[in-house]
C-alpha cells in the first residue's frame, strides 16, 4: 500500500490558498509528487506532460468551470478525478459524478475527509486487482464465510440460503450498527418490499439459529426494538 | 362559458318579466286614463233618451222638463223633434243652418253619421224622432260592425295577441343579450385569465365597453409587472443568500482545515490545541448554518427542485432514529416510535423530509441538555385526509409566546423579539419543507405544559396517485 504514496497528485483550484492548504496536508500525509494549476489551461497542459494518477478538482475556474475540463481530459485519459466544490447543490453534485467523477467533495472540507476519500480512490484504483472477496469474520466460536455462504460451527459446516446469506452481508457492512428494518427488507427483497417484515423475522431466527448457540438469548444478532437489527461483530480477521 | 350562459338566461326573465310588466300595465293604464274621458258626462245616447223622456205633449204644444233643459244647456246642444213626414215639429235652440223638413234618404244619412256637420243622436219618441245635436267638432262618431265569430273568437285572439308579444319580447331579448354577451365575454375571459395570472391580458379596447378593457389591460400589465419585480426580487435575494454563502465556503475551508490540522498537532500544547477544537467545531457549525441558509432560501422562494416520488414517513423515522442511535446518543435521550399506518405513502422528497424529520429530533436533543424522552408518532388524521408525523418530547419546551414566531426566520420583519433561545434554522426549515410538501408544521406545548410538540401534517396520497387535495 505503500506506493499508492508516491502516485502524483494535481491540484486544480484558482484559489491559491486553498491549493496551498491542500498541498501542505498530502505532504504531511506523505505524497510527495504534487502538482498544481489555478486554470483550465494549465491544468490541461500538466495533464498532458506530467500524467498525473488523480486530479483534484475545482468546478469554478477563471477560464472555464471544472465540468467541461473533465470532459477534455476523459478525451485522452482515464486518470481518476475528485471534484472539491464550493457548489453543492444537488444538481451540481449529481451533474460532476454523472460525467465521470470519482466522488464529489463540497467546500468547507475538513482535510482529513479529502485524504480518506483521496486514499479510497486511489486503493480502488491502483491496488493490485485481486478478485474482489467478501471477508470471512469470526462471532464467537463460529466462523461466517460470506464469500462461500458457509457458517463453520464446531468442525460443522451450516449453510446459508440465499435470504439469509443477504441478510448476514447487509448487517455486516453496517457492522456495530443498526440496520432499520426496511433497509433489510431492501437488501434482501428489493424496492417495494413493504410487508417483509414478519418474512424478515422469520429469516432472522434461522441465521440466529446457524450463529448463535442459544438462539433464544441472541449475543451477535441483536434486534433493536421497533427499529431493526445489530450484527456485534468484535474480531474481524 | 358556464357564467355566460347563466348571464344570458338571467337576461332574458327578466327582460319578459318587464314585458309581460308593461303590457298589463299598458292596459291597466289605457282603460284608466284613454278611456275614462268620454265617461265624464252622461254619454249622448243616453242624454237622447232623457231628452225624449223629458218632452211631453200638452195639448198642441210640446214641453221638456227642467232637468233635460239643464242638461242640454250645459252640453250646448240643441234639439228638435221630427213629425212622421220629416217636418220639425218641436226645438231647442235649433241652429240656424239646420233645414226645417226632411226627407227619409236625410234621417237616415244623419242618423248615423253628421246633420250639417254637427254630430247628432237620435231617439224614438212616441210622437216622432228626438235629434239632439251638439256642436260643431265636438263629438267624433264613428261606426263599428262586428261578425259574430269574430265576436266569439275574440279571447283566442287576444291570448295569440299575447302570445306573439311574449315571442317578440323573448325574440328581442335573446338577440340584445347574444349581443351583449359576444361583447362581455371577452371581458369575462380577460377577467378570468386575470385571476390566474396567467400570460399577459389584452383585449380589444374598441366597442361599448372600451374603457373597461382598457382598464382591464392596464390592470393585468400592472400585474404582471409587479409579479416580474416580485420574482425578480425573490432571485435575487436568493441569488444573493446562495452567492454569500458560496464565498463563505472557501475562507471557511481554510479556517477547517487548519484548525483541525492545529487540533492533530501533536507538538502543539493541549491548550493551544483544546482551543483548535473550538474553531473547527464552531466552524463546522458555520458550515452547517451556511448550507441550511442556502436550503431555506430556496425553499423559502420556492426555488427548491423537488424530486417527488411515493414515501412512507414511517421508513424515514427509523432511518433518522437509527442514524441518531448509530451516531452515539447519549443515554440521557430516549427515543421511543409509535409508527401506526406504515403503509400509508405520501408524495414527497426523501432528503427533504429526512432532514425535517432529523431536524426536529436534532431540535429536542439540542434544546434539552438535561436529557428527555422524544415520543416519534405517525398515523392517519380521523378523517384519513392527512398523515401525521409527530415529534414530541418531555424537555423543557418553548414559551408559548415564542411559539407561534419560532418558524419565522431570524432576519424577518414577522418575528418581533429577537431570538433568546438560540433556535437555529431548524425549525424555520422544517416548517418550509412541510409546506413544500402542501403539509404544515404545528407546534404546541406538550400535554401537560411541558416539552414541545411537533407535528407536521401531509396530504395523503390516494389510490391512483394523485395527492388529494391538489395537485402537485
Amino acid at each position: 500500500m505503500e506506493n499508492l504514496k508516491d502516485k502524483k497528485i494535481l491540484i486544480v483550484d484558482d484559489e491559491p490558498e486553498i491549493r496551498i492548504m491542500i498541498e501542505r496536508f498530502l505532504r504531511k500525509e506523505g505524497f510527495f509528487r504534487i502538482f498544481t494549476a489555478a486554470d483550465c489551461a494549465s491544468a490541461l497542459s500538466i495533464c498532458h506532460t506530467g500524467k498525473p494518477d488523480i486530479v483534484i478538482l475545482d468546478v469554478m475556474l477563471p477560464d472555464g468551470d471544472g465540468f467541461s475540463l473533465l470532459s477534455s481530459i476523459r478525451q485522452f485519459s482515464e486518470t481518476p478525478i475528485l471534484f472539491l466544490s464550493a457548489r453543492g447543490e444537488d444538481e451540481d453534485r449529481l451533474l460532476g459524478l454523472g460525467l465521470g467523477a470519482d466522488d464529489y467533495i463540497v467546500k468547507p472540507f475538513l482535510p482529513r475527509e479529502l485524504v480518506l476519500r483521496l486514499m479510497v480512490i486511489l486503493k480502488r484504483v491502483f491496488s493490485s486487482p485481486v478478485v474482489e472477496r467478501l471477508s470471512a469474520f469470526r462471532l464467537g466460536e463460529q466462523i461466517i464465510d460470506l464469500d462461500s455462504a458457509v457458517v463453520h460451527r464446531n468442525d460443522k459446516e451450516l449453510p446459508l440460503t440465499a435470504k439469509e446469506h443477504a441478510i448476514l452481508v447487509k448487517l455486516y457492512e453496517n457492522q456495530n450498527r443498526i440496520v432499520t428494518s426496511d433497509a433489510l427488507c431492501q437488501a434482501v427483497w428489493g424496492d417495494d418490499s413493504y410487508g417483509y417484515e414478519n418474512t424478515l423475522m422469520v429469516h432472522i431466527r434461522r441465521v440466529r439459529e446457524k450463529i448463535e448457540l442459544d438462539p433464544s438469548k441472541p449475543i451477535h444478532l441483536l434486534t433493536v426494538r421497533g427499529l431493526g437489527y445489530k450484527l456485534l461483530v468484535k474480531e474481524i480477521r | 362559458m358556464e357564467g355566460i350562459i347563466r348571464i344570458l338566461r338571467r337576461f332574458v326573465a327578466t327582460t319578459i318579466f318587464i314585458s309581460i310588466f308593461l303590457l298589463i300595465f299598458n292596459f291597466v293604464l289605457l282603460g284608466t286614463l284613454v278611456f275614462t274621458e268620454n265617461y265624464q258626462h252622461p254619454s249622448p245616447e243616453g242624454m237622447v233618451k232623457q231628452v225624449a223622456n223629458g218632452l211631453e205633449k200638452q195639448d198642441d204644444s210640446f214641453q221638456l222638463d227642467e232637468q233635460a233643459t239643464e242638461l242640454l244647456k250645459q252640453n250646448d246642444a240643441w234639439a228638435m223633434l221630427l213629425g212622421e213626414k220629416g217636418h220639425v215639429r218641436w226645438d231647442y235652440h235649433l241652429p240656424h243652418d239646420v233645414p226645417k223638413s226632411y226627407s227619409l234618404v236625410d234621417v237616415a244619412k244623419f242618423s248615423r253619421y253628421y246633420l250639417m256637420d254637427y254630430p247628432v243622436y237620435t231617439s224614438e219618441h212616441k210622437d216622432g224622432l228626438m235629434v239632439v245635436g251638439y256642436p260643431k267638432e265636438s263629438h267624433w262618431k264613428y261606426q263599428l260592425d262586428f261578425l259574430p265569430d269574430w265576436i266569439s273568437s275574440l279571447p283566442l285572439r287576444i291570448v295569440l295577441l299575447l302570445l306573439c308579444n311574449l315571442a317578440l319580447a323573448l325574440l328581442i331579448s335573446v338577440v340584445i343579450g347574444t349581443r351583449l354577451i359576444r361583447k362581455i365575454r371577452p371581458l369575462v375571459d380577460g377577467v378570468h385569465n386575470l385571476a390566474r395570472e396567467q400570460e399577459s391580458v389584452q383585449l380589444d379596447a374598441k366597442g361599448i365597453f372600451g374603457d373597461l378593457a382598457q382598464s382591464i389591460n392596464s390592470a393585468s400589465a400592472i400585474l404582471q409587472s409587479k409579479t416580474a419585480a416580485l420574482q425578480a426580487r425573490d432571485e435575487a435575494r436568493s441569488n444573493w443568500i446562495a452567492g454569500i454563502s458560496h464565498d463563505i465556503r472557501t475562507p471557511l475551508s481554510l479556517v477547517l482545515g487548519y484548525a483541525s490540522e492545529m487540533e492533530d498537532h501533536s507538538d502543539l500544547p493541549k491548550e493551544q490545541r483544546h482551543q483548535a477544537g473550538i474553531i473547527r467545531r464552531q466552524g463546522e457549525k458555520l458550515r452547517s448554518l451556511v448550507s441550511d441558509l442556502n436550503l431555506v432560501s430556496m425553499l423559502e422562494y420556492e426555488m427548491q427542485p423537488m424530486h417527488l416520488k411515493p414515501i412512507r414517513l414511517s421508513v424515514l423515522a427509523r432511518q433518522v432514529v437509527t442514524e441518531f442511535l448509530n451516531n452515539g446518543l447519549d443515554d440521557r435521550y430516549v427515543i421511543e416510535l409509535k409508527l401506526t399506518d406504515e403503509a400509508v405513502q405520501i408524495q414527497g422528497d426523501e432528503k427533504l423530509l429526512l432532514r425535517a424529520i432529523s431536524n426536529l429530533v436534532q431540535n429536542s436533543v439540542r434544546h434539552n441538555s438535561q436529557g428527555c424522552k422524544i415520543i416519534i408518532e405517525a398515523s392517519l388524521s380521523n378523517d384519513r385526509s392527512h398523515y401525521l408525523f409527530i415529534v414530541r418530547d418531555s424537555g423543557r419546551g418553548i414559551l408559548q409566546e415564542q411559539l407561534a414566531e419560532i418558524t419565522e426566520l431570524h432576519y424577518s420583519t414577522r418575528r418581533k423579539r429577537p431570538d433568546q433561545q438560540g433556535h437555529g434554522l431548524g425549525l424555520p426549515m422544517v416548517a418550509r419543507i412541510a409546506k413544500a410538501h402542501h403539509g404544515r408544521l404545528i407546534l404546541a406545548s406538550g400535554s401537560d405544559q411541558r416539552g414541545l410538540r411537533a407535528v407536521m401534517e401531509f396530504p395523503v396520497q390516494s389510490q391512483n396517485g394523485k395527492v388529494d387535495n391538489e395537485e402537485i
